[in-house]
């Protein structure tokens, strides 16, 4: 068995250390590779950065806890970004498993690091089934599908809700997702109620949210941890992403590595076949 | 840093990276200790599950508006939700079918306008623009691209005429762009599926090994 061959039928196993290892020499030895910006993130930035002072935007957290790698760093940086701006956050969720812990979690976090006070800065909306009637519903009246808050809080007794009733009353819809949930805060909150959605969604989710910036539907998107990283350094305070990127270049690396010497292993066992 | 933790805490540290390191071990070769925390992530999931329609659904949006707000009216969506069980008798399989047709009814209308109003005029109004819109060479450039990649890519999709001559080549080209479009999202998947990786190393890291160094 010749060289190539042997890389071809390497046990798999030691690839997965390979990975492993790639995975954890960042967090030992700090590598600091560069993190370019893209326009779609800049745009999300800008967006949320030209909203005044004060305004009301809506935050989801729609997303499981197995992608917080990616999706958390996203909420946590959009918080950071729209509590320094003094804005009114309501923060709803259509994910029944972790979303609306995760929200209500990191939420009071963040807002602990700026001061704000729940009900008069932010509320949590929690969780309702099927959001696609959700999202139809807060048109009319948001107390119509929350009647009380995640903690089980009549809204009508909250100071911040006294001024938000529907979408009429937000400025911006901040989507954060890994899954099709962002497809329908387009196609139904976007195109049919003309309110501005922009999204932080998971790598597997982005490519196909490319086509709706390009489109004008969706206004700026954050596109997996590298997104998220993005927004970090536009916010200029460094989270869970960045530290993340480091683990996630050496990774992409490696793949590159192993994708090229397959490729040769390939061609060069067809060309013994061929002999 | 981690801050100093509590029993319980110290606790569902080593609870979580025990359930991690038990579903990693499958990259080895399956063993005893995935299969245990496989059956309880399915177990828990469906109990949460029923748990959470139970209360969301059923309780929130069916039981206290009707007791509470005098909602009669919500006897009717009521009983064409307990309909739905009689497909556990295949003799009264039929009447669920009352429900069925009003989900797949609702369902289709609903998402015919999303898909009309949100994906189609949407997508299809910027294809529609000049490709000279006085922005420079390089947009103009992209409309091309844009325009010669959906046509393309529409024309490998029409199966009516076998793909020879001049049709032939179109989907050819069609194929390049449909590939291209498979990298990207490959190129994607992998960012996702390291960056799950990243999240449960950086818990063993620094949450398990702060807890670990706390201890010791």
């Amino acid at each position: 068995m010749g060289f190539w061959e042997r890389i071809a039928n390497i046990d798999r196993r030691w690839i997965y250390l390979l990975v492993a290892l790639s995975v954890t020499l960042p967090m030992i030895i700090a590598m600091k590779f560069p993190i370019g910006l893209t326009p779609e993130a800049k745009q999300l930035f800008n967006a949320i950065d030209a909203l005044p002072d004060s305004s009301a935007v809506m935050l989801t957290f729609d997303y499981y806890p197995s992608t917080i790698a990616e999706t958390e760093p996203m909420s946590v940086a959009a918080l950071r970004h729209m509590f320094s701006k003094d804005m009114h956050v309501l923060t709803v969720s259509n994910i029944p498993l972790g979303g609306p812990s995760i929200a209500e979690r990191v939420t009071r976090a963040v807002a602990a690091e700026f001061g704000k006070e729940y009900g008069i800065d932010y509320v949590n909306l929690g969780y309702r089934a099927n959001y696609v009637a959700v999202m139809h519903g807060l048109a009319s009246s948001i107390e119509s599908i929350f009647m009380s808050d995640n903690t089980g809080t009549p809204l009508r007794e909250l100071p911040m809700m006294q001024n938000i009733k529907n979408y009429d009353d937000l400025d911006f819809i901040y989507v954060v997702a890994d899954n099709a949930t962002v497809d329908y805060w387009i196609s139904i909150v976007n195109a049919q109620y003309d309110i501005r959605v922009g999204s932080g969604v998971t790598a597997v989710v982005a490519p196909k949210m490319y086509a709706f910036v390009e489109s004008g539907q969706m206004t700026g998107l954050l596109g997996g941890m590298k997104g998220a990283a993005e927004y970090e350094k536009l916010l200029g305070k460094k989270g869970t992403a960045t530290r993340g990127m480091d683990s996630q270049s050496l990774v992409h690396l490696l793949v590159i590595f192993f994708v090229i010497v397959g490729n040769i292993g390939y061609f060069a066992s067809r060309k013994k076949e061929k002999k | 840093m981690l801050e100093n933790l509590t029993f319980v805490e110290h606790f569902q540290i080593w609870l979580r990276a025990f359930l991690i390191l038990s579903l990693f071990s499958f990259l080895y070769k399956d063993n005893i200790f995935y299969k245990f925390s496989e059956h309880i992530f399915a177990g828990l999931s469906a109990g949460y599950y029923v748990g959470l329609i139970w209360r969301s659904v059923i309780v929130q949006q069916l039981i206290n508006p009707m007791f509470d707000n005098s909602e009669w009216w919500l006897v009717f969506p009521g009983i064409l939700g307990v309909l739905m069980f009689a497909r556990l008798k295949p003799k009264w399989t039929w009447v669920s079918r009352v429900s069925l047709a009003f989900v797949i009814g609702n369902t289709a209308g609903i998402y015919l306008i999303s898909s009309l109003h949100g994906m189609i005029f949407k997508q299809i109004a910027p294809m529609m623009v000049s490709v000279n819109q006085g922005d420079g060479l390089e947009k103009i450039l992209l409309a091309l691209l844009v325009i010669v990649g959906v046509i393309t890519t529409l024309v490998y999709f029409y199966f009516s005429k076998e793909h020879k001559g001049a049709l032939g080549v179109t989907a050819r080209v069609g194929i390049w762009f449909i590939m291209i479009a498979f990298g990207a999202h490959f190129g994607y998947t992998v960012m996702g599926r390291i960056s799950l990786l990243i999240g449960r190393a950086e818990f063993l890291f620094y949450q398990w090994g702060g807890s670990l160094t706390q201890i010791f």
